[in-house]
């Protein structure tokens, strides 16, 4: 995704870690990391790169309607590829049109852009990742996934 | 040296024998245990090495690959190694106790926009008023301006003070034993500090630098090392903080036990502060380098922070905000 005009989708991401890596490039703030969701979705990007991975998805509501998402990873390459993960072998996992279950963090300020905390297989399987204890409330095919009550102040934004 | 290269320490042996060093060419045949070690450093130092490792080694070699996160290369849990700064989840900042800022300190300080720390405006940076505030003004990423989102280079204080959560530097005696080269994983950053006798420059006849000009001598087995000269587009550390291009850095190494390297950095900057300000005790843990291994490469990663993925990253960052 070369640009935002691409950014139809979001990403979602992914994953892992060591909790003092959550403070990496500022992660935690910019998402709502204490509900965490889950939806079954099909991967349309990834990107192994530096500082975090990113991902874009597509999921499908009950009504039929494909919603756009874009989102991050919590994790970086140099842990990914220490814990087993390399580049190869993460971009064969999440390869577009790949079905994958999403544990997904909401942006703070809403719509299709949030933060990935673990990703499944269709096996069940935890990938390219190893947060396996991280749970979530089922939202798969709800519209919007689970969104912010209302609008937040957000800490830094113009007023 | 418990565990680290083979190679490293024949060349140590050879220098060390070849009266090279300033250190006894010769290894102790015992070690004392770590805890006695600890007694032996200065009366205020109230650190507890959980390092069990009671073999022999160099208190003066440095060398080796370091971490402050050993569980992710399957190593023990190194507590000591957590920082213990005043709020549990700050990461790594430079911490102790922020110095009084002066008022160009202070105008500098409030255009740095951090992304780190407890959140402007929160109930719990409200509540946490025991504080410096430096630490309870986070932003958003998306509205924040720190360097690092730019793949600016971090600057010396903050390589040494944020080493994430498992990233790797190295610390390697050049066999000419004139320097000492540390390697920073995270940005794939450099330094050399000097330990030829040479002076601190007078930082007015040279450009600045981002990680400074470094000099070094040892008193007793502490490594102490004098930086100046920075380039003060830098911040000190993740939380915004700001470090002049007159500071004046001093750094304080040791090496406790087999498997523990620790430094504490004080800070003298008239210009921004009215006082020093010594940080936080900085503990890492050695590597072997066995353990630092990717498909049987071991070593240090090459991880740049790379202007153009930064800012396909940044793409993302900003729509998490609702930033158009």
């Amino acid at each position: 995704m070369a640009s935002l005009s691409k950014k139809t989708l979001t990403l979602s991401a992914g994953l892992l870690l060591s909790t003092v890596m959550w403070a990496h490039h500022g992660s935690a703030i910019s998402y709502d990391t204490a509900h965490l969701w889950t939806t079954w979705a099909t991967v349309t990007e990834f990107n192994y790169l530096n500082p975090h991975p990113s991902m874009t998805f597509d999921r499908t509501t009950k009504d039929g309607n494909v919603e756009h998402w874009v989102a991050e990873l919590l994790t970086n390459p140099s842990i990914l590829v220490r814990a087993g993960w390399t580049k190869s072998r993460s971009m064969e996992a999440l390869k577009p049109g790949t079905r994958v279950k999403l544990y997904v963090g909401t942006s703070r300020a809403g719509g299709f852009s949030g933060i990935v905390m673990k990703i499944e297989n269709e096996q069940g399987e935890s990938i390219v990742g190893d947060r396996s204890d991280v749970t979530g409330v089922d939202k798969d095919g709800v519209p919007g996934g689970m969104q912010p009550s209302g609008k937040q102040k957000l800490p830094g934004e113009e007023k | 040296m418990a565990n680290y290269s083979a190679l490293a320490r024949i060349t140590w042996y050879a220098v060390a024998a070849a009266g090279l060093t300033g250190v006894p060419a010769v290894m102790p045949a015992q070690g004392p245990p770590a805890a006695q070690l600890m007694k032996q450093g200065k009366p205020e130092d109230a650190f507890i090495s959980s390092d069990k490792d009671t073999r022999p080694y160099q208190k003066r070699d440095f060398n080796g690959l370091w971490s402050r996160n050993p569980r992710q290369y399957g190593l023990p849990a190194c507590p000591e190694c957590s920082d213990p700064g005043p709020w549990p989840r700050n990461g790594y900042g430079f911490n102790g106790t922020p110095a009084p800022r002066t008022a160009e300190g202070e105008k500098r300080f409030q255009a740095n926009k951090p992304a780190r720390g407890i959140e402007l405006g929160s109930e719990e940076a409200k509540q946490r008023t025991d504080l410096d505030i430096g630490l309870r003004r986070a932003v958003l990423p998306a509205f924040g301006n720190d360097p690092e989102g730019r793949c600016e280079p971090l600057g010396l204080a903050r390589l040494i003070t944020f080493s994430g959560g498992g990233a790797t530097m190295e610390m390697i005696h050049a066999p000419s034993n004139d320097r000492i080269i540390q390697r920073f994983e995270w940005t794939w950053d450099n330094r050399e500090i000097w330990i030829d006798g040479r002076k601190i420059p007078n930082i007015d006849d040279y450009l600045p630098r981002y990680n400074g000009y470094s000099t070094a001598k040892w008193e007793g087995d502490t490594l102490v090392v004098t930086s100046a000269g920075f380039d003060d587009r830098q911040w000190l550390d993740q939380y915004g903080y700001p470090i002049s291009d007159h500071a004046v850095l001093e750094e304080r190494w040791d090496h406790p036990s087999p498997n523990r390297l620790r430094v504490q950095l004080t800070l003298t900057d008239p210009t921004y502060y009215s006082q020093p300000w010594k940080s936080s005790l900085k503990v890492w843990t050695l590597i072997p380098k066995e353990k630092m291994s990717v498909g049987g490469w071991s070593g240090v990663l090459e991880d740049r922070c790379i202007p153009s993925d930064e800012s396909l990253f940044n793409t993302f960052r900003d729509h998490a905000a609702g930033k158009k």
